[in-house]
């Protein structure tokens, strides 16, 4: 077993260890395991002591004195947080619905195809790859009320012009439709992939059986799809709770505070009005749901990774 | 297989097919077409289909803009932060693979962070990097406020999680078999990973390497918010077309073009492996 045809040494025997299979795969990880430590345990015990003092940036106080709960409270009682709380979940729910619906029936239809499957396929990529930030300023252009495509197909088509961005119902829709336009295709491809590597003889024995399209969908197909269709849900639900880049590039929160999600509204606070103790608790308060979410949703990652290691 | 023939239903799903595509394609040939048109014609009320294509919009960002030194930015940053996340990814993820440290425990708790929602530990980034910028180590690493050092730490915290993930599932495809027999051919451990494990995973180094490069590239909140001016990347670059007067449509059209199509390329390069890249190594293509 020579890759690269240098000398191999003496043969035969195994080499004697220095140290230890478990001292070794230690040490492979420890690099890595410092950088992930160091960087998610030290800004978070920042921010919790930040949460417990009276922070303000912009006036003399800078970093002060502790304050026990208030900070909390504050977040707790303010209407504005519970407003932002509420627009992230319509907006999550909003978009990963239709990005599922939208997703599953396009791998079905690709799926169904007999030529370009591989074009198509490769076609869905490119809104993917492209930097949110980037594609999101060129979204508002199209949106524009006056100069934008959108608009101009409307009245090529004699219906009624909208103001897409700026008017107060809209508004979210709108960047509902960008986020359903960017990663609908991340569902498809997955789902997809998921389709095409179901096992054949399930499917032959109950075409033998005489089974109806549907029960095939509902007793074979769905059930076997679940682990991925899970899995794509879990992780466009933690992408949809965080979305910023789309925020701020559409529409910056507005008009006025329609689009004002949970990350734009810490963005606000934090990095706007400098006020740390409030942007701090907030955003602990907001880890904590994700990250329950996360540790409670993840584990149907685990799961989709299992059932491969058994089928393999 | 069925005959080779169009059917009625072949006929419904490829108009489907074509409706869908021009969904999905449609802002992006918006935004390229944006790019050449003329400055008069990217104003128009309605919006003009046709026009005579200049590179006007390119130059203005380019010279105007100083755009080439975001690209320079991003590239440093992303290619810096690629290969740290690489290296300590390999290693970590190899031993995941092998040797399962934690009991799977640990590995979950890395996939984890990487679902942490960014804006929430960004302050402390921010304050971390104000205070360590001031320090005789900070301005050796370049990791202060608007470096391009506290960027490459960032972009390397947040694709490690990505990377061991990845990696694992293309270390996993590695016979062990292989491994032992290089054992007892003398090689040391150390001699397995290097000679035996790693030009055998090297495909998957590559693919973990391109996903790394286009998540960095693509970033723009740490960019946005631990830059100023000297390190900004391309992504805040794009967005600076925004400016005080009002929104410069042209150049930020051909700015985003310059910014969207090398990922694209790189997207259709990886098509393989983009499923497997998208759902950290759980789903293959």
């Amino acid at each position: 077993m020579d890759m690269t045809g240098k000398k191999a040494p003496a043969e035969g025997k195994v080499r004697k260890r220095a140290i230890s299979d478990v001292w070794y795969s230690v040490l492979l990880i420890t690099p890595a395991t410092l950088i992930i430590l160091f960087f998610a345990l030290f800004p978070l015990f920042y921010a919790i002591n930040l949460s417990f003092r009276h922070v303000d940036l912009t006036s003399a106080v800078g970093i002060g004195p502790y304050v026990g709960l208030d900070n909390y409270r504050f977040a707790l009682n303010n209407k504005i947080f519970w407003e932002s709380a509420r627009r992230t979940l319509i907006f999550a729910v909003g978009a990963v619905s239709i990005e599922l619906v939208l997703g599953v029936a396009i791998a079905f239809l690709l799926n169904q195809l007999r030529w370009f499957q591989g074009i198509v396929r490769s076609l869905l990529i490119l809104p993917i790859a492209s930097a949110p930030a980037a594609v999101g300023l060129v979204w508002r252009y199209m949106y524009h009320p006056d100069f934008g495509v959108y608009n101009g197909i409307l009245a090529a088509l004699g219906l009624p012009e909208q103001n897409w961005l700026g008017d107060v119902r809209l508004a979210m829709p709108s960047v509902i439709v960008f986020d359903v336009w960017q990663w609908t295709p991340f569902v498809a491809l997955i789902v997809l992939a998921g389709l095409q590597s179901l096992p054949k003889e399930p499917f032959e024995a109950a075409e033998l059986d005489g089974a109806s399209t549907w029960q095939v969908l509902r007793r074979l197909t769905f059930p076997m799809l679940a682990p991925v269709l899970t899995l794509v849900f879990v992780l466009r639900a933690i992408d949809a709770i965080r979305l910023y880049d789309a925020i701020l590039s559409l529409t910056h929160g507005g008009p006025g505070t329609a689009t004002e999600t949970l990350t734009y509204h810490l963005y606000r606070i934090g990095m706007k009005y400098f006020r740390l103790d409030h942007a701090s608790a907030i955003s602990l308060l907001f880890l904590y749901v994700t990250v329950v979410f996360t540790l409670v949703a993840l584990r149907s990652m685990m799961r989709v990774q299992a059932e491969r290691a058994r089928r393999a | 297989m069925q005959a080779k023939t169009f059917t009625m239903a072949d006929l419904v799903r490829y108009t489907l097919v074509i409706a869908l595509l021009i969904f999905f394609l449609f802002p992006i040939y918006w935004m390229v077409a944006t790019s050449f048109k003329p400055p008069p014609d990217v104003l128009t009320r309605p919006p003009k289909w046709t026009f005579e294509p200049t590179l006007v919009n390119y130059i203005y960002a380019f010279e105007e803009a100083n755009f080439a030194m975001f690209i320079k930015n991003s590239l440093i940053v992303s290619l810096i932060s690629t290969i740290l996340v690489l290296v300590a990814g390999c290693l970590a993820s190899y031993s995941f693979a092998r040797y399962n440290p934690g009991a799977g425990h640990l590995m979950f708790f890395i996939l984890t962070t990487r679902m942490m929602p960014a804006i929430a530990v960004i302050i402390p980034f921010f304050v971390i990097f104000k205070t360590v910028g001031g320090t005789a180590i900070g301005r050796a690493l370049s990791l202060g406020l608007d470096k391009p050092g506290a960027l490459v730490v960032c972009y390397t915290v947040i694709n490690l999680p990505l990377a061991i993930w990845l990696l694992h599932s293309f270390f996993q495809d590695i016979p062990v078999e292989l491994e032992d027999s290089a054992r007892l051919d003398g090689y040391s451990r150390l001699q397995v990973l290097w000679r035996v494990v790693l030009p055998l995973a090297a495909p998957g180094i590559a693919v973990t390497a391109i996903f790394c490069l286009l998540f960095s590239w693509n970033e723009f909140l740490f960019a946005f918010l631990l830059t100023r001016d000297v390190a900004r990347t391309i992504t805040v670059g794009v967005a600076g077309f925004w400016t005080q007067r009002g929104i410069l449509w042209g150049p930020l059209s051909a700015a985003a073009t310059v910014c969207v199509v090398p990922m694209m390329i790189f997207a259709l390069l990886l098509q393989r492996y983009i499923v497997r890249g998208l759902t950290f190594g759980a789903v293959r293509g």
